[in-house]
């Protein structure tokens, strides 16, 4: 049974791996100014996304604000910057740690809600976080008003990090906590924790009567993927300068829930499948002008809806998934019962 | 004391009373079974025991100890675990993680552990790795540990069940129906391995299930419900042979036709509906398998049996709501086996379910009036007010606030406009009074007059054979006999085995009295006796006389008293 063992220190050295060649792979193609901007997007999204793997994928709980978690994480560290000069590290740490306490308060009504139920409560904190919270001059003492707060000159650890020219810093800075934190998602998956999340979602009843404290654990759930989001949030200051409602808006929770399904919501490498594609993506369609067409930003959206419908039937388990499946499929490793069936 | 002890239990839904002053007591070490008929309170009472329903009134003490208000998973930490009647095993893991995940849920290792993948979390995991498997080894399961539990036959996902509910560790294992969706030998081989889980896991247990060849094999002590009432409880052997039992699961006491409405099997006629080898289901479980049946133009033909024998879902795979598997189904010289169900309907088989699929807000007149499945309007709702004449007073109330018998007539009269050449009926009478059944089942014979064709199944089995022309008695998920319905009428021992699994030889356990032989006092009760001080002195006198100690003696003469 040496497989328990192993699965920790393999995570570790795949994610150290995916840390050399992601991380330096931006100085191979010369990116563009914009598109380091989108680099260190993609990992913000990438933080989105991987939350709703622990939430939606481990536990079964739907959720339809985490762009508003990103904007929580994002506003309160621009916040402790900008008003109490904290270090910027620490600004984030109080990021993450406000985004978990109301990712449990998000959670409560996920206690006696589900499904389409939970989708529309959640789909209402973001509605009220987008329209009211970030936007309402009663909250200006944390969002800085209608100008937002700016976030010039930042330096972590000595190394700059900031939106004018060390883009590519921040992506990277991003990028090693994303796959910290991925690991220790993954870790979650197959242990004790990681199965009782699962049983979760299979089976509320079950779980419960095999001993799961499921108010414990769904508040738990909620919290951390809040907490997650909130991280990913927090690097947004420092990629874009600045804070502003927009980039936190309900559409852009909708997108995550999409880009989760699509690439595979159970899987955690799926997230940053999902970071990249959603990030770079439109502004690459953009840039490209088959025949001289102008390709506009909605297109992106209706070309998600497209591969969505595609995804569901082709591949339910997201693109993720169905390659994992074939991959598995060729390599013969699927077991099948050795004995005939008693 | 007992191991639990149930008290006064009531539950209602919506006025309905699920449980009705219920008490209970289990000792440590015993397998106590509870039977009774559909509705009759056993899954609720799993429910308010495991704590996911809560009682109106009464207690729950398990282990001296009170649980009102405990939350379930607060119960199962406490050593009551459970299996599932519509299995609810964790699809999408596989077999050893279903049973690591109450091992975890008891343990004390937290989130922080395990996400760092720390010393202390692979400790713990190859810890529960090791007793899972250990569990797996003992319900010969091993072979199928890294296989997705969804994707197991039933059989195999039942034993998953009670292998999760084991690993717990628990001192009282709730097993709700395990032998459903099992065929003879694996319920026979389930009540072997039940005992033996008993003896090696030191649980005691309470067993509900419908097939009685399990229970009177498996059980020490049974309590039987009806209608959320305790209606008797007993050895195996005492309730085989009560009549108050034999009245609820037969309905011996169904109402007394006037007349006799069967008239002669016509066996000339050509068969209108063949069923040959029909085999269908439910996701991985197949309810019904190898059933035979036919069906002659104008004949009645009623099928009785136990819950959970396949009579319905039978129904169901002939008018085509569920996919027949296997078989062939051939109605009207066509065969219909993959046709869809509302070409099916079309072609004059028309199927009455449980529940009588009526649409609530709409009057009884708009219900008639739109009974046309063939496509054209009904002319004259004449027909069906001759023979259910309370329906033309209630022809502008609305369905729903019918009661449960009038609903029924509309059913039925709704067939009746229709002039179908087959009428399924499923369960007409369950929950109607037998002044109403009776009524009921005298219209049967107005359709037979009007040349339609019916196939009841039904639980009122006496009244059913006596307006039926023929008879099958499923057991099992299939045909186990078939007979005119005068010779079920006439030899009771063929329906009766279906019901209460006569045929099962009962497994008596004797029960050795030179004490080492008996298991192990972690699954004996302690009970005090309060003797008057010259019964004591008989007690002593005599087992001084013998050279025997007293409690041997005690027990042999309760023993005595009990046979």
């Amino acid at each position: 049974m040496s497989r328990p063992v192993t699965r920790p220190l393999r995570n570790l050295a795949l994610a150290a791996a995916a840390f050399l060649v992601l991380g330096w792979a931006p100085n191979l193609f010369h990116l563009p100014l914009d598109l380091q901007f989108d680099a260190a997007l993609a990992v913000i999204y990438a933080f989105a996304i991987l939350s709703l793997v622990l939430l939606t994928g481990y536990v079964g709980q739907v959720s339809l604000c985490q762009a508003t978690f990103l904007g929580i994480g994002a506003y309160t560290a621009a916040w402790l910057f900008n008003v109490f000069h904290a270090p910027y590290l620490l600004a984030m740490a109080g990021a993450v740690a406000l985004s978990f306490l109301l990712g449990i308060v998000v959670g409560i009504p996920a206690l006696r809600l589900r499904g389409i139920m939970l989708a529309v409560v959640t789909l209402g904190v973001a509605l009220v976080f987008d329209r009211y919270f970030f936007a309402d001059h009663a909250f200006d003492w944390f969002t800085g008003g209608s100008a937002g707060w700016r976030v010039d000159g930042t330096v972590i650890a000595r190394i700059p990090m900031d939106w004018i020219g060390h883009a590519l810093n921040v992506y990277r800075f991003g990028l090693l906590l994303l796959l910290i934190v991925a690991v220790l998602v993954v870790n979650v998956h197959d242990s004790g924790s990681g199965r009782r999340f699962r049983a979760i979602r299979d089976s509320e009843l079950a779980a419960a009567t095999m001993g799961v404290d499921l108010t414990r654990y769904k508040l738990l759930a909620f919290g951390l993927a809040a907490a997650i989001a909130g991280l990913g949030g927090s690097l947004f200051p420092l990629a874009a300068g600045q804070v502003s409602p927009q980039p936190f808006n309900v559409f852009y929770s909708l997108q995550f829930a999409a880009f989760a399904v699509l690439m595979g919501v159970r899987y955690v490498p799926a997230a940053a499948i999902g970071g990249f594609f959603g990030a770079f993506v439109p502004t690459l369609l953009g840039r490209w002008h088959p025949w001289h067409l102008e390709i506009r930003y909605d297109w992106f959206q209706v070309a998600l809806g497209a591969l969505l419908v595609a995804q569901l039937i082709a591949a339910p388990d997201g693109v993720w998934g169905d390659l994992r499946q074939r991959v598995a499929h060729l390599l013969r490793r699927r077991a099948k019962p050795k004995v005939a069936i008693a | 004391m007992s191991l639990l002890k149930v008290k006064d239990l009531s539950l209602s839904f919506g006025g309905v009373k699920a449980l009705d002053d219920i008490s209970l007591d289990l000792n440590r070490g015993e397998i106590l079974g509870l039977i009774g008929p559909n509705g009759a309170g056993k899954t609720t009472l799993f429910n308010v025991i495991t704590g996911v329903l809560r009682p109106d009134s009464g207690t729950v003490r398990f282990r001296k100890r009170s649980l009102n208000g405990l939350r379930p998973h607060r119960r199962a930490q406490l050593g009551i675990a459970r299996t599932f009647q519509n299995l609810q095993l964790f699809g999408s893991m596989t077999v050893l993680e279903n049973v690591k995940v109450p091992l975890d849920a008891l343990g004390r290792r937290n989130l922080f552990f395990d996400a760092l993948g720390l010393p202390y979390a692979v400790h713990a995991e190859r810890a529960a790795e090791s007793r899972a498997r250990a569990v797996l080894h003992f319900l010969e399961l091993l072979p199928f540990a890294d296989i997705l539990a969804a994707d197991l036959p039933v059989g195999i996902q039942r034993r998953v069940e009670i292998a999760r509910a084991l690993a717990m560790r628990p001192r009282l294992l709730l097993l709700d129906e395990p032998a459903a969706g099992l065929d003879a030998t694996e319920t026979a081989h389930l009540a072997e391995l039940l005992q033996a889980v008993r003896e090696r896991f030191q649980v005691s247990m309470l067993l509900v299930d419908h097939d009685m060849s399990l229970v009177m094999r498996a059980c020490d002590y049974l309590y039987v419900l009806d209608f959320g009432k305790l209606l008797a409880r007993g050895r195996p052997a005492e309730i085989r042979d009560d009549p108050k039992v034999l009245e609820a699961y037969l309905g011996m006491a169904s109402p007394r036709l006037r007349g006799e409405v069967g008239g002669g099997p016509k066996e000339e006629a050509a068969p209108l509906l063949e069923v040959t080898g029909l085999a269908a289901g439910y996701g991985p479980i197949e309810v019904v398998r190898n059933v035979n049946l036919q069906v002659r133009r104008g004949e009645v033909v009623a099928c009785v049996g136990a819950n959970g024998a396949g009579k319905t879902t039978t129904l169901r795979a002939l008018s085509g709501v569920i996919r027949a598997r296997r078989g062939r189904v051939r109605f009207d010289g066509q065969d219909i086996t993959h046709a869809g169900p509302d070409s099916i309907v079309r072609r004059g088989l028309i199927h009455i379910p449980q529940g009588r699929g009526l649409f609530p807000k709409l009057t009884v007149e708009e219900t008639l009036r739109l009974a046309s499945y063939s496509g054209e309007a009904v002319k004259s709702l004449d027909p069906a007010f001759d023979v259910f004449p309370r329906l033309a007073e209630r022809r502008r109330q609305v369905v729903g606030t019918l009661s449960g018998g009038e609903q029924q007539m509309v059913a039925l009269a709704r067939a009746l406009l229709v002039r179908p050449q087959l009428l399924l009926i499923d369960e007409m009478s369950q929950g109607l009074a037998p002044t109403l059944v009776q009524q009921l089942f005298e219209t049967i014979a107005v359709f037979r007059e009007r040349g339609i064709a019916v196939l009841l199944v039904e639980q009122f089995v006496d009244s059913a054979l006596e307006v039926a022309d023929h008879g099958y008695v499923f057991e099992q998920g299939t045909v186990a006999h078939e007979a005119s319905a005068a010779e079920l009428r006439a030899d009771r021992s063929l329906i009766e085995s279906s019901y209460l699994g006569r045929d099962a030889e009962a497994k008596v356990v004797p029960i050795p009295l030179n004490g080492h032989a008996r298991r192990d006092t972690g699954q004996m009760e302690e009970f005090l006796l309060t003797l008057p001080a010259d019964l004591l002195r008989a007690l002593q006198e005599r087992a001084d006389e013998q050279g025997r100690p007293a409690s041997d003696l005690a027990r042999e003469l309760l023993e005595a008293r009990g046979q």
